[in-house]
């Protein structure tokens, strides 16, 4: 190696010890990082995982809830032959549903039932329920077709007393066979996974990406800077390393924060539908890390342009707008996937990361075409940087 | 040893006259920055820049430092020409610029040894001159210091051992004395003394100021710059018999702002 080339990696060296050193010092900003992006993912994930949990407990809790129990024996001794446990109605029931305080229907019991049966009239029972209270509309099914289980029994008792056969009144049967439910709402959550990362790696990058180019002209320590005989690719190659080293140090932590996250799981389903184990982990990373150093060459290419720390976040708003909003084209685009999804970053990224949590994967072939994009976008940002340094420096 | 011949450089402003709306750029206007600045700063001498406020003094150190390419003239640090050899320039040159930001979570230690570092020292000797430097600048009770929070003298000092970390041979200030008080002011005096004389290292010392008693009591030859041009140099002495002054503020006010003055005098002969 020629003199030249070992000045010019001890400069750019010398600048990522640094930079390194200085962004840990700022142990606030760091923990905020922390907290708000490697610590945010698996919280959704527990959060909405003991919501399912809860919805899940109440689909499986057999009780209704009933006003005036008393005036129907008959109707009582089918719900506890279904093995349902009857529970009085509080008195304001209404009220309380309206304000999702409770979350079941109620089942309202007109007088005089069990002598209107008998004659015959067809007493109206009453399923009250709040269609903007999600928990009672979700039981409200289930408590209507235990109702009419038992009209149905009540119906099959009097014609076989009359001599007729049950199966005239169903000339077919029809049965339900759910392929979503809670298998559905457990890969839209996963789903969401994905942009927690993206958001993780972006904010990892951004304050470092900031601090080290528009922080340094606010400071006035860039003209300095510049002072020394250091080439000027090897400072921004060294500040480039450094914010890219957080960058991808916030993309391993969270990428590995949910490898414990999923032991707190309280749902089964969600437990089973969420397989993220080292092998995931490995091909998130995979697709991350060159999406940190592109993201970060980025960051300070659009901060270099700017005088203060403040403006810098101001059009950095545009970066983060554009890592958030792309990948929501697979939410909106019903086409699915297409070969050009994979050449735009964040995208890409998105995509990929869906895959391997559905369990797909992905080729080779498809995870170089997001590298390349990436390695392209750093080469550029980086080259920006220093062809912007030394303007930047004296304006 | 460092050599200015005729140097020249034209700032592009954009035009500040818009009117509404309009998105057509108005023509930018030349800013003539600097025009013909020339001046000798030799060894073991400290050599004032002496101008007004807005004369080119930075912008004449700036070329220097190599942060600005000139648009004519030419300028050398012991031969070496800035222009075409930038880096080898700045490594014979410690400069000490109008900005003097230190990054705050790093203690003074660690930035003099970050630049000496860029310098291309070793760690060790970059540490051992940062101790030597602070002994010399009376600081060594602030180096382990946190700059955050450091007075303006206090950042002054380790701005000014950053600049000197490497021990070059010339040394650069500009406007060192900007924000410091007396005390300050008359220990980096003493200091800049030191650094002119044979146990000092005999460096070449240039320095910009608006400060006359600055120029008066530290500078063995002065060059003043008005309008973007050296309009005289020479040591206080001779400038005082130029002008044929008294006072050295006079004489400067004289050299400096010669042309205000004819025009002043030629408005005052038409009415």
């Amino acid at each position: 190696m020629s003199i030249a080339n070992t000045s010019f990696l001890r400069a750019a060296w010398t600048v990522y010890c640094k930079e390194i050193t200085d962004a840990l010092r700022d142990r606030r900003t760091l923990i905020v990082v922390l907290l708000s992006s490697v610590m945010l993912g698996p919280l959704v994930l527990i959060a909405l995982s003991s919501f399912i949990a809860s919805f899940e407990a109440r689909a499986e809790k057999r009780e209704v809830v009933v006003m005036h129990m008393e005036r129907a024996p008959s109707l009582k001794n089918y719900f506890e032959r279904q093995t349902y446990t009857v529970k009085t109605a509080p008195a304001d029931f209404e009220m309380q549903l309206r304000k999702s305080r409770l979350g079941d229907p109620v089942v309202v019991i007109p007088e005089d039932f069990e002598d209107s049966v008998l004659r015959g009239e067809a007493p109206v029972v009453e399923v009250v329920s709040d269609s903007a209270n999600k928990q009672a509309e979700g039981g409200s099914h289930r408590i209507q077709r235990l109702l009419s289980g038992f009209s149905r029994e009540r119906a099959t008792l009097n014609l076989a007393v009359r001599g007729v056969s049950a199966e005239l009144l169903e000339p077919m049967q029809v049965e339900e066979r759910d392929l979503a439910s809670t298998q559905t709402r457990a890969t839209q959550i996963t789903g969401m996974l994905p942009f927690f990362v993206l958001m993780a790696v972006l904010y990892g990058a951004l304050n470092a990406a900031l601090d080290t180019t528009a922080g340094e002209r606010e400071r006035g320590s860039l003209e300095p800077l510049l002072m020394n005989p250091a080439e000027r690719a090897a400072l921004v190659l060294g500040k480039w390393g450094a914010v890219a080293c957080l960058s991808m140090l916030i993309a391993v932590l969270s990428c590995f924060s949910f490898l414990p996250a999923q032991w707190l799981l309280q749902s089964d389903t969600l437990q089973a539908m969420f397989q993220f184990g080292l092998r995931e982990a490995l091909l998130f990373l995979a697709v991350l890390l060159p999406f940190a150093a592109a993201l970060s060459a980025v960051l300070m290419a659009v901060a270099i342009r700017c005088r203060t720390f403040k403006e810098a976040q101001a059009n950095s708003t545009v970066v983060i707008l554009g890592v958030s909003l792309l990948p929501l084209f697979t939410v909106f685009n019903e086409g699915g996937e297409a070969g050009w999804h994979l050449m735009v970053p964040a995208l890409a990224q998105n995509t990929l990361m869906t895959r391997v949590l559905k369990g797909e994967g992905f080729g080779m072939e498809q995870v170089l075409v997001p590298i390349a994009v990436c390695a392209v976008l750093t080469a550029m940002g980086v080259w920006f940087v220093a062809r912007m340094l030394r303007a930047a420096a004296v304006r | 040893m460092i050599t200015i011949d005729s140097l020249a450089k034209n700032f592009l402003a954009p035009s500040t006259t818009k009117r509404g709306l309009s998105f057509r750029r108005s023509a930018p206007h030349v800013v003539k920055a600097v025009q013909q600045v020339s001046f000798s700063a030799p060894n073991g001498r400290i050599t004032g820049l002496l101008g007004p406020n807005g004369a080119g003094k930075t912008t004449t150190l700036r070329m220097l430092a190599g942060l600005i390419t000139p648009d004519a003239g030419s300028m050398s640090v012991d031969g070496i020409d800035v222009v075409s050899r930038p880096r080898e320039a700045l490594a014979r040159m410690g400069v000490l610029s109008d900005a003097r930001g230190l990054y705050p979570r790093l203690s003074a230690r660690e930035n003099i040894v970050y630049y000496g570092m860029l310098q291309g020292m070793e760690r060790e000797a970059a540490h051992a001159r940062a101790e030597a430097l602070a002994q010399m600048l009376e600081m060594k009770a602030l180096l382990e210091r946190r700059t955050d929070g450091f007075s303006q003298g206090e950042r002054m000092k380790t701005a000014l051992a950053r600049a000197l970390v490497h021990d070059p041979a010339n040394i650069v200030l500009d406007e060192p004395t900007n924000g410091l008080d007396v005390l300050a002011t008359r220990a980096l005096r003493d200091a800049l003394r030191f650094l002119r004389t044979p146990e000092g290292g005999g460096k070449c010392i240039v320095f910009s100021t608006h400060i006359m008693q600055e120029v008066e009591r530290l500078c063995d030859s002065v060059v003043v710059v008005s309008h973007g041009r050296t309009v005289a140099s020479g040591t206080v002495g001779e400038l005082l018999a130029q002008t044929g002054e008294e006072d050295f503020e006079e004489a400067f006010v004289e050299l400096a702002f010669a042309e205000e003055f004819k025009q002043a005098r030629a408005a005052g002969a038409a009415a």
